[in-house]
C-alpha cells in the first residue's frame, strides 16, 4: 500500500514530528528521558490526525525509545563515574563514542526523514519502519 | 492483518541487526586504548597526588608528627613485610606516625597512611596492628580512597582542591575528615577486611589476632571515646570480627614475628613516651 499525504498540512505536521524529535535530541542529550516524552507529547496530540502524520509519529516515538535505551545507559554510567566513585574506562569511553555514532546517524536519518516528509514522499526507516507498519496497520486505523 | 504487513521474524532479524551493529560498534572501539589517548591516567595519578600531598601538610601543620626514627622504621618495616605480599610498590606507600590518642589509621590518596600512636598503643601484639595495617593498605590496593572521596565529595570538586586558594582548603579539610572518620562502604570494608586477612596469612601472621582486635573494640568503646578504627570509622567492628572467624573457619596459623622482641617493645615504648 503507498502511504501518502492527504494534503499539505499533513505533510507539514509529519515533517514536525522529526523536527520535533529533532530540537529535543539536543535538549535532552543530557536527561535522555527529555526527548521520548516530547515525542510522546507529539504523538498523542496528533493520534486523530490523518494516517500519513500518525504513521512518521510513531515512526518517529519507535526510534526515541532506543535512544533512550542506549542513551540513558550512557548518562548513569556518567553518573556513577561523577558520584559513584566509578573509574573511567576504555569499555566507557567506547560505550560514549558508539552512542555518539548511533545518536549521529539517527540525527542525520531525522533531518532527511523531516525534509522528504515535508515534501509528501514516505521515508521507511529500517527496523523502525517495519515495527511501525505492525503497530500502526492502515486497517486497524480509520481513514 | 494485510499481507504487506512485515512479519515478526523480520522484525526480530532486523533487531538483532541493529542490536549487533552497536555491540560490534562498542566491540571495536573497544580494542583502542582511549585511556592512553586521553592521558585519563596520567591526569587522575597526578590529581591523586596532589590531593594526597596537600591532605598530608593539613594533617601535618595540625597534630604532632612522630619523627623519631626508630618507631617509624619498626612500623615501615611491618608495614613493607605486608606491602610485599599484597603487591603495592612498598616505596608507593608512605608511612606517618602521628601523635594522636584516636585508635585510628586511615589511608589517603596516593598512598600515605596515618597511624594514630593511640592505635599503637592500643594494640597487643604486632598481629594486631599488622591487621589493621593490612586493612588499610587494602584500601590503598584497591583503589578505595579515590573511590570513596569522588563519592562523597564529587571529582570536579575534588580536581579544583588542587587549584589552591582558601575555598580549596576547605574542601581538603573535608577530604581528610571523610577519609579520617567516616566509614567507608560496608562492601569495601568487608572487602579490606577479607584482603587483609589474605595478606596476614600469605605474610605468616595470624589473622585471628585481627578479628579479636576488632572483637575488643565495641567493648573499649567507652574506655576511648574518640576511638575511630573501630567506633566511627567502622561502626560494625562486632560483626567484622566474626566474619574475619568465620572465613577463616578451622585452620590454625603458624605465628612467625616479623619484628623482633625488643622491636615491638621499642614501638610501644616510644609512642608511651610521646604523650608524657
Amino acid at each position: 500500500m503507498e502511504i501518502q499525504p492527504a494534503g499539505e498540512q499533513e505533510a507539514e505536521k509529519a515533517s514536525n514530528s522529526y523536527l520535533m524529535s529533532l530540537v529535543f535530541i539536543m535538549a535532552g542529550l543530557p536527561l535522555p528521558i527529555v526527548n521520548l516524552i516530547a515525542s510522546l507529547i507529539f504523538y498523542f496530540g496528533n493520534r486523530k490526525a490523518g494516517y500519513f502524520v500518525r504513521w512518521h509519529c510513531t515512526q518517529t516515538l519507535l526510534s526515541q525509545f532506543a535512544l533512550l535505551f542506549i542513551n540513558s545507559t550512557g548518562f548513569w554510567w556518567t553518573a556513577s563515574i561523577i558520584f559513584g566513585g566509578e573509574e573511567v574506562t576504555s569499555a566507557y569511553i567506547s560505550y560514549l563514542l558508539t552512542a555518539l555514532i548511533f545518536n549521529l546517524i539517527d540525527f542525520g536519518s531525522t533531518i532527511y526523514a523531516a525534509i522528504q516528509t515535508r515534501k509528501g514522499i514516505h521515508v521507511k526507516w529500517f527496523f523502525f519502519g517495519d515495527l511501525t507498519d505492525r503497530l500502526c496497520p492502515p486497517t486497524h486505523l480509520p481513514s | 492483518m494485510p499481507a504487506n504487513t512485515p512479519s515478526f521474524v523480520k522484525i526480530l532479524f532486523q533487531l538483532l541487526v541493529i542490536a549487533g551493529l552497536f555491540f560490534a560498534t562498542w566491540f571495536g572501539l573497544r580494542q583502542i586504548d582511549w585511556l592512553q589517548i586521553f592521558q585519563v591516567e596520567s591526569v587522575s595519578r597526578k590529581t591523586e597526588e596532589k590531593i594526597g600531598n596537600l591532605s598530608w601538610e593539613l594533617i601535618r601543620k595540625t597534630n604532632h608528627e612522630i619523627k623519631t626514627k626508630e618507631p617509624v622504621r619498626v612500623l615501615e618495616k611491618l608495614a613493607d613485610h605486608l606491602s610485599a605480599v599484597s603487591g603495592i610498590d612498598p616505596d608507593h606507600l608512605k608511612i606517618h606516625l602521628v601523635d594522636h590518642d584516636e585508635i585510628n589509621a586511615f589511608a589517603l590518596p596516593d598512598g600515605h597512611l596515618i597511624v594514630f600512636s593511640g592505635l599503637i598503643r592500643d594494640c597487643r601484639n604486632e598481629a594486631e596492628l599488622a591487621g589493621v595495617l593490612g586493612h588499610e593498605i587494602a584500601h590503598i590496593e584497591r583503589k578505595h580512597v579515590m573511590k570513596k572521596l569522588a563519592k562523597e565529595l564529587g571529582l570536579t570538586v575534588l580536581v579544583s582542591a588542587t587549584a589552591g586558594g582558601h575555598h580549596n582548603s576547605e574542601i581538603l579539610k573535608e577530604t581528610v575528615r571523610v577519609l579520617s572518620s567516616a566509614a567507608y562502604d560496608r562492601s569495601l570494608e568487608t572487602e579490606a577486611d577479607q584482603t587483609s586477612v589474605q595478606y596476614l596469612i600469605k605474610a605468616g601472621i595470624d589473622p585471628k589476632q585481627f578479628a579479636r582486635f576488632l572483637a575488643r573494640m565495641p567493648k573499649e568503646k567507652d574506655e576511648s571515646p574518640s576511638g575511630i578504627f573501630s567506633v566511627s570509622t567502622h561502626p560494625d567492628s562486632d560483626v567484622r570480627s566474626k566474619e574475619i572467624m568465620e572465613e577463616i573457619g578451622d585452620q590454625t596459623f603458624e605465628s612467625n614475628p616479623v619484628l623482633t622482641e625488643m622491636e615491638w617493645k621499642s614501638l610501644k615504648e616510644k609512642v608511651s613516651e610521646e604523650i608524657q
